[in-house]
């Protein structure tokens, strides 16, 4: 374990390393994702200029709900955004070169790349973060809470979307279209609160994919929506959504053939 | 450099053949636009019940969100990816060499894979017909003035999608610069929530720029908003728009192409 982690933490320092190569595209992409975010936070702003609340949510509620996802968008990017290209790598046989290599393979996917827009994203996540919580009366006694919250949303993120990436051993093609359906279906319809859908996505975001612990659960038992006790799902989710990356990652790479077979 | 209408017709319909050969497209563009859709569907259904919002009542609001969808899988769903690389990987160079007007080349690919999404708009629209009777437009002329703004929505994206293009001479990486593109284009244009929300001043700042005729333009028209010569008056704004960004994208691709070395000379 503590080998897999030193290759992770090197191989994501090396990248940083190369990061600083190419400054004008790290500040191209850090403001982009910071620009996506203070657009969503311009849009609840404008929203609540006219209705004051959504589905029982205020303001503030709905800010804590956008950062969690913002964070969770960023953590992919910042953690395991070499996930991305597993299509394309199972394309071209470029599993080959890591499966010889003494890490786990999905660490080495994992940090082949960094998205620098997750520097903007975690960032300017972290300050509507801390924004809606002041604005929405938590006090200190809830950080354990805040913080358990922004851990589990990292792992689960990370988790699905290795998990989504992952589809791509079986259903092969060089983009990661499940992948990247979950993130925008994720995106457009978890920055909402729960109660605006019917119950079968209520159903579906809870128990079949657990997206709704990534933002929605730990604010609605943070802000009083739900009681204490759905928050003893969040780690649960993460641990479970980690397991079911791990497992489904591996049994990709069974079936996984090389190039040309 | 210029070249007939011949090859701007052959490099449109090769790009519209290309994108069409990619099937998984139309569906994964389907999920994407009609989640997004349904999404604010919900939203707005729960916040504006029988009454209205901002002038919009939830027979207003059903038709500008799916005039909405029809843009939104329309201009993000131009192949811009393949001009970006073409930059990124220095295929320009052999651009260059060719007889063709590599603006008016790039105009036409685009534009050809930009109709490529004319299925997808189709299928989500019948389908929200069929889901949400949305109203039609206010009257026949209201119709066709529609047409023509979102006629126009095409050359527009390009001269948007082109000049923002154009930073790869400058930059390793294209996807930063689409995601800025595309955040600022969904924002302003009203795509995400309709100007008329947005406090006078943020308004001004979106008048001021091209993209509120990507979703704004066509929905004032269609919901009767303003009159004819109100949207003769957007037409026009929007037609300016597209002329300015097409000799805009010249004067900036000017400069940008003396950044391209060959072999390191």
């Amino acid at each position: 374990m503590r080998h897999v982690g030193g290759v992770y933490r090197r191989a994501l320092v090396a990248q940083i390393r190369s990061i600083t190569e190419y400054p004008a595209d790290f500040w191209v992409m850090a403001s982009a994702g910071v620009m996506w975010n203070l657009l969503q936070f311009a849009f609840l702003t404008v929203l609540f200029n006219a209705v004051p609340d959504v589905a029982g949510w205020d303001y503030h509620e709905m800010v804590l709900l956008s950062s969690l996802l913002a964070i969770a968008g960023g953590s992919t990017a910042l953690f395991c955004d070499g996930v991305w290209s597993t299509g394309q790598m199972v394309l071209k046989g470029e599993i080959d070169y890591r499966i010889t290599r003494p890490a786990p393979v999905v660490v080495q996917m994992a940090t082949t790349h960094i998205g620098m827009q997750g520097f903007g994203e975690v960032g300017f996540g972290l300050v509507m973060f801390v924004y809606g919580w002041i604005g929405a009366g938590l006090g200190l006694a809830a950080v354990p809470v805040g913080v358990l919250a922004l851990v589990c949303t990292a792992v689960i993120e990370c988790a699905l979307v290795t998990l989504f990436c992952s589809v791509n051993f079986w259903l092969k093609g060089p983009m990661s279209n499940f992948a990247f359906m979950f993130i925008d279906l994720q995106n457009s319809a978890m920055s909402m609160p729960l109660g605006l859908f019917p119950i079968g996505v209520k159903l579906v975001t809870l128990f079949v994919v657990p997206v709704a612990f990534v933002n929605f659960v730990p604010i609605a038992v943070l802000t009083g929506h739900m009681s204490g006790w759905w928050l003893i799902g969040t780690p649960v989710a993460a641990v479970l959504a980690v397991f079911a990356a791990t497992v489904v990652y591996r049994f990709g790479l069974r079936s996984y053939d090389s190039a040309g077979n | 450099m210029t070249h007939g209408f011949a090859v701007d017709r052959a490099f449109a319909t090769v790009a519209f053949k290309r994108r069409l050969a990619y099937k998984t497209q139309w569906l994964v563009a389907l999920v994407l636009g009609g989640g997004a859709m349904l999404v604010s569907m919900a939203m707005w259904s729960n916040l504006i019940g029988s009454g209205s919002l901002s002038g919009y009542d939830w027979d207003s609001m059903r038709a500008y969100l799916i005039i909405g969808f029809v843009t939104a899988t329309v201009v993000f769903g131009g192949a811009d990816w393949h001009i970006a690389d073409r930059i990124l990987d220095g295929h320009i160079a052999i651009d260059l060499t060719k007889p063709v007007d590599f603006q008016r080349a790039r105009a036409a690919e685009y534009i050809g894979s930009m109709a490529s999404t004319v299925p997808t708009v189709v299928i989500g629209v019948v389908g929200a017909w069929l889901l949400f009777d949305p109203p039609g437009p206010v009257s026949p002329t209201a119709g066709l003035l529609t047409a023509v703004s979102f006629v126009l929505i095409f050359p527009l994206a390009f001269g948007i999608m082109y000049l923002s293009v154009l930073v790869c001479f400058w930059t390793k990486r294209y996807l930063g610069i689409m995601w800025l593109r595309e955040a600022l284009l969904g924002f302003f244009s009203g795509m995400m929530i309709p100007l008329a929300f947005m406090p006078s001043w943020l308004q001004s700042i979106a008048w001021a720029l091209p993209f509120p005729h990507f979703t704004t333009t066509p929905a004032a028209i269609y919901l009767g908003r303003v009159d004819t010569a109100g949207a003769l008056g957007l037409i026009a704004a929007e037609a300016a728009w597209t002329v300015g960004l097409w000799f805009g994208g010249r004067f900036v691709f000017r400069h940008a192409v003396k950044k391209v070395t060959v072999h390191g000379g």
